[in-house]
């Protein structure tokens, strides 16, 4: 039977150093994703655009990873991320030496950044080229016509352009991070082990609620995501919302 | 002349170069996207790999040593994925089928219909997408626990009728359609129904492939809810199975881990190519639209 209990699981969480830790990793996880994905989705976004062949292949070879399921992509990585697996190969043609990325905090969380990356990749790169294909080529024209050159047109003209493409993406991408939940659940199960490093706020939800039957304190940690989504959610219209 | 020529040389020498430049950018742009794509080759060496059991063969390779069928013969061993897929794909058309027929009609409403509040209705349906469905999911399971609906597919289907994204969607596509076309199907004595059914409808199946696509992704792909929902064995879904099956044991074997994962990738890589373009428009729109 449910009782009243005030603010008693709202003090119990905020104090509480998992749900703390998840806060940490959920942000730290999605930081890294954003700050590694939008730059390096615009530059291909950027290449392909500008060539004329081979357009669509080229989009679907980044595409394919983000239509996969995530659950299934995590599989995947958990052997991906292995230390016979193909990310330590690729590394050591750099002669980097073997990592075990799953059995230490600190790699583990780059191992979930670096799928997140993989997955994403293929979003950010199709919404950049909408937008890229929005601009007029008669900016490009005169900036050449007075003696421009590529890499400062795209300085000048292509940057500025893209502002809300950045805004848009930056702003999805938090909020869709804040709510990382399936990636991290297959590479580390319940607990987001190793050592709750990709125990995530949603993962601490389903823990407490639907592990522990702590359906209070889950609701509390529920309204505290909710709280931190509005937020860049009210962000996002003012940024965006006297545009459209 | 000789002026002319040489504009027709530097213009020539343009040409090449951009080819030129063209081919790198091409070469450098496959290079990286194979590196995107070869976690895919790799899962499907390895599941069709006979002697990588537990560990992956090492070093990686991409070529298959000891081709066989083993890793597939473990995993549908008992039916039970095939079973999953029978499930994933009866949630998924019942939901795509609930939430176009609400969508359509909601999305026509708002557009074409004239009634007080509408476009408050309609703010109030926008609000509703700024709430994560992680915020809603506990009440939702106390609501369909208390119906005694756990282990079934109806909480599966059924919340897919209220979908503020698609309305939206739909609501502006119907927007644009002229108002004239109804205006003249009902001085021809059609009534409402009939002119949403006969005249608009059939004008608006570029955004019913958009909304079928997005929401057929949306409910194969989905995790958490299923998770929440579904706890029995017989009721799973392909994403609740994949991830069944690389716990179940305590002990997660690569062979038959990157096997399972092949099997939930493959129908979604096959559906992928053959819709590419359509899906890779219909989730661009998704994209600008949903800011």
């Amino acid at each position: 039977m449910e009782t009243f209990k005030g603010l008693a699981n709202y003090q119990y969480i905020l104090s509480n150093d998992t749900f703390r830790l998840a806060i940490f990793n959920t942000f730290f996880i999605t930081f890294f994703q954003l700050l590694i994905a939008i730059p390096l989705g615009f530059l291909i976004a950027l290449a392909i655009n500008s060539i004329e062949k081979g357009k669509n292949f080229l989009k679907a070879l980044f595409f394919i990873p983000y239509i996969t399921p995530a659950i299934a992509a995590g599989a995947l990585f958990l052997f991906v991320l292995h230390p016979n697996g193909i990310l330590n190969a690729f590394l050591s043609l750099f002669g980097v030496g073997s990592v075990s990325w799953l059995e230490n905090g600190v790699t583990a969380r780059f191992g979930a950044v670096i799928l997140s990356v993989w997955r994403s990749m293929g979003f950010n790169v199709i919404i950049f080229l909408a937008y890229l294909q929005t601009i007029s080529q008669e900016h490009y024209e005169a900036a050449y016509v007075d003696g421009c050159d590529r890499w400062h047109a795209h300085l000048y003209i292509t940057l500025p352009q893209m502002r809300s493409a950045f805004a848009v993406l930056i702003i999805m991408g938090w909020i869709n991070g804040m709510q990382r939940f399936t990636e991290v659940y297959a590479l580390g199960g319940l607990t987001g082990s190793p050592a709750r490093s990709l125990h995530t706020i949603v993962g601490f939800i389903y823990e407490r609620g639907f592990g522990n039957y702590e359906f209070g304190v889950a609701s509390a940690s529920a309204c505290v995501l909710f709280v931190i989504i509005l937020a860049f959610t009210l962000l996002n219209l003012k940024i965006t919302g006297g545009k459209d | 002349m000789k002026r002319l020529q040489g504009k027709e040389a530097a213009a020539a020498g343009y040409k090449k170069r951009t080819q030129i430049s063209n081919a790198i950018i091409f070469c450098c742009l496959a290079l990286v996207g194979l590196l995107f794509i070869l976690p895919f080759v790799w899962m499907t060496v390895v599941s069709f790999e006979r002697y990588a059991n537990v560990q992956p063969p090492f070093p990686p390779s991409f070529i298959v040593k000891n081709p066989s069928w083993f890793n597939f013969k473990i995993i549908t061993e008992n039916g039970a994925l095939l079973k999953a897929y029978r499930n994933s794909l009866v949630i998924a058309v019942f939901s795509v089928a609930v939430n176009m027929v609400a969508v359509m009609l909601g999305g026509y409403a708002l557009a074409k219909g004239r009634f007080r509040g509408k476009n408050l209705i309609f703010t109030i349906i926008l609000c509703t997408m700024m709430i994560p469905f992680e915020t809603r999911m506990i009440p939702m399971f106390k609501m369909f626990a208390n119906l005694g609906l756990t282990n079934n597919f109806l909480p599966l289907i059924l919340p897919n009728i209220i979908d503020g994204f698609g309305l939206m969607l739909a609501r502006n596509f119907f927007s644009k359609l002229p108002d004239s076309l109804g205006e003249a199907a009902r001085i021809d004595g059609a009534g409402p129904l009939r002119v949403f059914a006969q005249v608009y409808l059939p004008l608006s199946t570029p955004i019913m492939a958009t909304i079928a696509i997005l929401k057929f992704m949306d409910s194969w792909n989905s995790f958490l809810w299923p998770l929440v929902i579904l706890t029995g064995t017989e009721t799973r879904t392909v994403p609740i199975f994949i991830s069944a099956f690389s716990y179940e044991g305590g002990t997660r074997a690569a062979g038959s881990t990157m096997c399972v994962a092949f099997m939930g990738i493959i129908p979604v890589l096959i559906v992928f190519l053959l819709l590419q373009k359509y899906i890779i428009q219909s989730i661009a729109l998704s994209g600008v639209k949903g800011e």
